[in-house]
């Protein structure tokens, strides 16, 4: 273990990360304050960030559970929500390939949407796979401690920034460090652009179903038209 | 059911499904090849996924909130400039929020 946490790549995976948790700060100071309020007790507000470590799914369920609603309807609704998870692994599945069953489970623990995003760019970019899946535990870990943190400084000392400040506008912009430098050809154009209208018109789906179906259906006419693209080309 | 179990049998149930479906495809393809139409579709996850997730947070930003344009939109479009030319997520956050409350100030709305 020790050994791992020397190594150069898991070092540099904790630095890349840190920048994100620190703009991610006002969610997860969000995600306790709402814990608070929907009456748990600290242990369960630590609980749900631990196990669930998913911003989204745990503010779903609080505002659910705190409205009355029935186990089933939450761990459907959360697990709806959860969809994206099955695309991360999949895209994740190939690079993890080599690497032992219990790392690649460990591994799968990390899979958020900002530590999928920048794991998932430094295997494309031809590092060693060993290597990046050291830098992807590396960033797990610096976001999933951080995330642990502010979630208990929410639940213990509330909302701490003032709204006057908008710094929760710096969780979106994390997101949009990480999808606008994707946006360089003319496939990936289109992916955000089809997913962008769809997340919009489609909002009224239950269950949030519309950012599965969003992020489908962008992967979907990008990959149309990457082949569609090299049809062309070959004739 | 009483609250205290209820409350910890839906922490440990929404864990569950969110890791299994974390681990899904990881452990699917760990014997098996990814089919090629399949791996190529799969290099546009990150676009599609991080594009619907961010708009609904840009354009509603507390859930149930009606949708606003204000000062966020054209921040968040320097932001992603600035975040395409550098790739870098600290420079982007620097970029967006001094944006903002310079639109924020000059708009003269809080």
């Amino acid at each position: 273990m020790r050994h791992v946490l020397a190594t150069k790549d898991f070092r540099d995976g904790f630095a890349e990360m840190l920048p994100a948790c620190i703009g991610l700060v006002p969610f997860g100071l969000v995600c306790g304050v709402g814990a608070a309020a929907a009456g748990f007790d600290w242990l369960a507000a630590l609980g749900l960030s631990a196990v669930v470590f998913s911003g989204a799914a745990q503010i779903l369920a609080i505002q659910l559970y705190a409205a009355g609603a029935p186990a089933a309807i939450i761990v459907l609704t959360c697990f709806v929500l959860g969809l994206r998870f099955l695309m991360y692994s999949a895209a994740m599945a190939p690079h993890l390939k080599p690497l032992g069953v219990r790392f690649r489970r460990t591994l799968a623990y990390m899979l958020a949407d900002q530590s999928f995003a920048v794991a998932i760019r430094r295997f494309d970019e031809g590092h060693d796979k060993h290597g990046a899946a050291l830098h992807f535990l590396g960033s797990g870990v610096a976001l999933w401690s951080s995330w642990q943190i502010t979630n208990l400084a929410g639940f213990f000392a509330g909302n701490l920034i003032p709204a006057s400040w908008s710094l929760d506008f710096a969780v979106p912009l994390c997101f949009i460090a990480l999808v606008a430098p994707l946006l360089r050809s003319l496939p990936a154009v289109l992916a955000a652009a089809v997913a962008a209208v769809a997340v919009l018109a489609l909002a009224d789906l239950p269950m949030r179903l519309n950012l599965a179906v969003a992020g489908v259906l962008g992967i979907v006419a990008a990959t149309v038209c990457e082949i569609a693209r090299e049809r062309w080309t070959a004739r | 059911m009483d609250g205290a179990l209820k409350l910890w049998a839906v922490i440990v149930a929404v864990g569950a499904i969110n890791y299994l479906a974390r681990l899904s495809f990881i452990e699917f393809f760990a014997q098996r090849r990814v089919p090629a139409l399949l791996a190529q579709a799969l290099r546009y996850v990150p676009v599609a996924m991080l594009t619907a997730l961010v708009l609904p947070m840009l354009l509603a930003p507390s859930i149930g909130a009606a949708p606003e344009l204000g000062p966020r939109v054209p921040a968040a479009i320097f932001a992603a400039v600035v975040a395409y030319y550098t790739r870098s997520t600290l420079r982007t956050l620097g970029a967006g929020m001094a944006a903002l409350w310079l639109l924020q100030a000059l708009s003269g709305a809080r």
